[in-house]
């Protein structure tokens, strides 16, 4: 099978996955829950395949330009997704989640995508590449499950609903935050470092990142030192995954530096 | 002194200071950093003077932007050192209480009545806490007995250690800006040259680029050999993300360019009245050759342009050095007597034509055709010669910062604190729980042990 054909089967699973999560959110019958989540899972296997052909095929990390990244983001965000409902049982976020999973996909297989595979260019020849972009990304998939889980917070009516996502959404930003300081902070400022000799140059994307990770500095400063939780935190998590979003896509469109590969 | 003291202490500081250092930030992602001054007054009309008086356009190095990290790093520094000894005599010489009041306040907490004598409950206890890996601590205080069991004392450190990586990043940044050397370093192959503030100098031996099938480059690699004092120490091809370091200094392969004086041209003569006739040769710039056609012509090369175009004034420029529109300006002899010139392209073979030398001939053509085949200018690569020493701060912070996130989020600190006290042969037990982290682990272990401890007669 071809990338193609094992990407598209991806995307069908995680479309079953999220209609059997609807289901289940409407009806409240775990049964449908149960199948959602093994369609995810099937999925992410899938998806992982067709990574590895990709991989294989083009001999360099799958996450060189726009297509791959979303692809690989797709992936991160439902394997994070699996990890925490697997973890703490909230199969309440999963229709949102793999909601964003097929935005993601369609997204990367849009007309607008380029998906040749095409050699890499000197600067990204190297083995931190793999280490920075998908440690990195996968603590931004972390953030987007803690921005799923903020936003039912702020929606969500029953107290012990609220409770229960405040306590997800502080789970994933404590596993998010490490993820990302060390995958887009310390892994990228060594990689600059080998590549270019500075460790850090003011580029936007570098500035953003670090703009990022001060708003989830502030979230748990906010909720450690002076006991915020609740409504102020989820709005904390979410302008923080906001502004990961925008490192990871605004920057590119919008602002001009060092990191345009993807 | 001591009010500005109390000042950085406060938490909420930190909070305005992160957020001004975000929204600083965030202002120098969308002003262009360090262009020129015409650039910003093109882009910002009169602003942009303002702007350029309040360092918005070299934002990152300004003096503000600098004293609010100083802010931040004064913050850290005055709010964990405050928080440390309580923290160290906390974890070295912990406080053991018998309070039972306080502890059945706790949100996770336990009461159980025993029908043993109290030694016997104690050391139940103390092998339960054991055996589940805490560290016991107990003390006699007057009729009761006071327990104390933890377990990842360290894990109260996470966020210092956080914060001193943070501090030494900062430190190691300062150090870099004022320490660190930086020079582009341009060689052909067989140059020797020296290296800044070094007592050592670098030879290029080769340098080569290797591209893909499809045109584009791969890699660029020079040969690099270090010479102390005209003996060669050392050999290394470097690349990109390959540097090569010795004595504190890096190499890094950024660049590299071509010496478009004097490339070798190759040139083919044809005679549009002559299909037969052809005639190839290979030319420098200022050099002649004898074309052996029917009037013993002569031509030279004056001049070659790797990125030809027509300048304002319809004269032929150079736009860049990068070989996009190589040409040359060919010129044609008869004895002395110049008789046409006429630039011809690599890319655009047709495009070419001969024009008469004098005006007697205005509009008379040769009968010659030339095309632009080959051409070949030595390559230079560009290294970057750099000392950093604040990098080796960075790494060490780095470290701290990963080493604390680790330890605050992952290595989470318990305490279960117990008072057990006899009356009528009968002890009674209370105990209390407090995790900052992970609590809902935490109360289940520490419902395993109060299981335990109902469970035995
Ligand atoms: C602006 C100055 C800052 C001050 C005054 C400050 C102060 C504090 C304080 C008082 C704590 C609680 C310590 C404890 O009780 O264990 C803390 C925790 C922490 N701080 Fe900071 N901090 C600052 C900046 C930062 C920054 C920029 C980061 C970047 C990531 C950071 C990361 C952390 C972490 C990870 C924790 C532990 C949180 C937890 O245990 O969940 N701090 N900070």
């Amino acid at each position: 099978m071809t990338e193609s054909t094992i990407f598209l089967l991806t995307f069908i699973l995680y479309i079953i996955s999220a209609f059997f999560y609807l289901a289940f959110l409407f009806s409240k019958k775990p049964g449908r829950a149960k199948i959602g989540s093994v369609m995810a899972v099937i999925g992410l296997v899938l998806h992982t395949a067709a990574l590895i052909v990709r991989t294989v095929e083009s001999g360099h990390a799958p996450f060189t330009n726009m297509y791959e990244s979303l692809s690989f983001l797709a992936w991160a965000s439902v394997l994070a997704f699996i990890i925490i409902d697997k973890k703490f049982g909230i199969p309440r976020i999963g229709p949102y989640l793999m909601l964003i999973a097929i935005g993601l996909v369609a997204l990367a297989s849009s007309p607008l995508m380029p998906k040749d595979v095409t050699p890499l260019v000197p600067a990204l020849q190297s083995y931190w590449l793999w280490l920075h972009v998908s440690v990195t990304l996968l603590g931004e998939a972390f953030f987007a499950v803690a921005f799923i889980t903020s936003l039912m917070y702020l929606t969500a009516k029953e107290p012990e609903k609220k409770e229960r996502m405040d306590s997800v959404s502080y789970r994933c930003v404590a596993v998010g935050f490490p993820l990302f300081t060390l995958g887009g902070l310390v892994f990228g400022m060594v990689w600059a470092y080998k590549a270019w000799g500075t460790y850090w140059s003011w580029d936007p994307k570098e500035v953003w990142s670090l703009i990022t990770w001060i708003v989830f500095a502030l979230y748990l400063h906010t909720r450690i030192v002076m006991g915020w939780k609740g409504k102020r935190s989820a709005i904390i998590a979410i302008i923080g995954f906001l502004a990961a979003l925008f490192t990871y896509f605004g920057v590119n469109y919008l602002l001009a530096g060092l990191h345009s590969y993807a | 002194m001591k009010r500005i003291l109390k000042f950085f202490t406060s938490i909420k500081l930190a909070i305005v200071l992160l957020i001004i250092l975000a929204a600083a930030s965030i202002l120098g992602t969308l002003i262009p950093q360090d262009r020129s001054l015409e650039e910003y007054a093109a882009r910002y009309g009169t602003l942009s003077t303002l702007f350029v008086r309040l360092q918005l356009t070299g934002l990152y190095h300004s003096i503000w932007y600098l004293t609010l990290l100083g802010l931040v790093a004064l913050n850290i520094i005055v709010c964990t050192l405050e928080r440390l000894s309580p923290k160290w005599r906390r974890a070295t010489k912990p406080h053991i209480t018998a309070d039972a009041k306080s502890l059945s306040a706790l949100k996770t907490n336990v009461r159980i009545k025993r029908s043993a004598p109290l030694a016997d409950v104690q050391s139940e206890v103390t092998k339960l806490l054991a055996g589940a890996h805490y560290k016991v601590r107990t003390e006699t205080q007057g009729p009761r007995i006071a327990v104390l069991a933890r377990k990842r004392i360290g894990g109260i450190f996470g966020s210092d250690a956080v914060h001193l990586g943070l501090l030494i990043i900062l430190a190691g940044g300062i150090l870099s800006g004022v320490t660190s050397v930086r020079e582009n370093i341009p060689l052909y192959e067989g140059d020797i040259k020296p290296v800044l503030k070094a007592d050592f100098k670098v030879r290029l031996d080769k340098f080569t680029t290797e591209y893909y099938p499809d045109g584009s480059v791969k890699a660029w690699k020079s040969d690099l050999t270090v010479l102390e004092k005209k003996t060669p120490v050392l050999s290394k091809t470097i690349a990109v993300n390959h540097p090569l370091t010795y004595k504190g200094y890096s190499f890094y392969q950024t660049s590299y360019g071509w010496n478009w004086d004097s490339p070798a041209v190759e040139i083919w003569a044809k005679s549009k009245s002559d299909p037969a006739y052809l005639k190839k040769m290979t030319l420098k710039v200022g050099d002649r050759a004898l074309l052996e056609d029917k009037g013993q012509t002569t031509i030279a090369v004056q001049r070659f342009l790797p990125d030809f175009v027509l300048g304002e004034s319809n004269q032929p420029e150079n736009r860049s050095d990068q070989p996009n529109n190589p040409a040359a300006l060919i010129e044609g002899f008869r004895g002395a007597e110049k008789v046409f010139s006429g630039w011809i392209f690599a890319n655009y073979p047709d495009f070419a034509q001969m024009h008469a030398a004098n005006d007697k001939d205005k509009g008379a053509e040769t009968d010659l055709a030339f095309e632009l085949k080959k051409f070949e200018a030595g390559q230079f690569s560009v290294l970057e010669a750099a000392k950093d020493p604040g990098a080796n701060l960075i790494w060490i912070g780095c470290a701290l910062l990963m080493l604390g996130l680790g330890l605050a989020f992952y290595w989470p600190t318990w305490e279960i604190k117990a008072v057990l006290e006899e009356s009528q042969g009968k002890t009674d037990l209370v105990a209390g729980g407090v995790a900052a982290k992970s609590r809902e682990a935490f109360g289940a272990e520490f419902e395993n042990i109060a299981a335990a401890l109902r469970r035995s007669k």
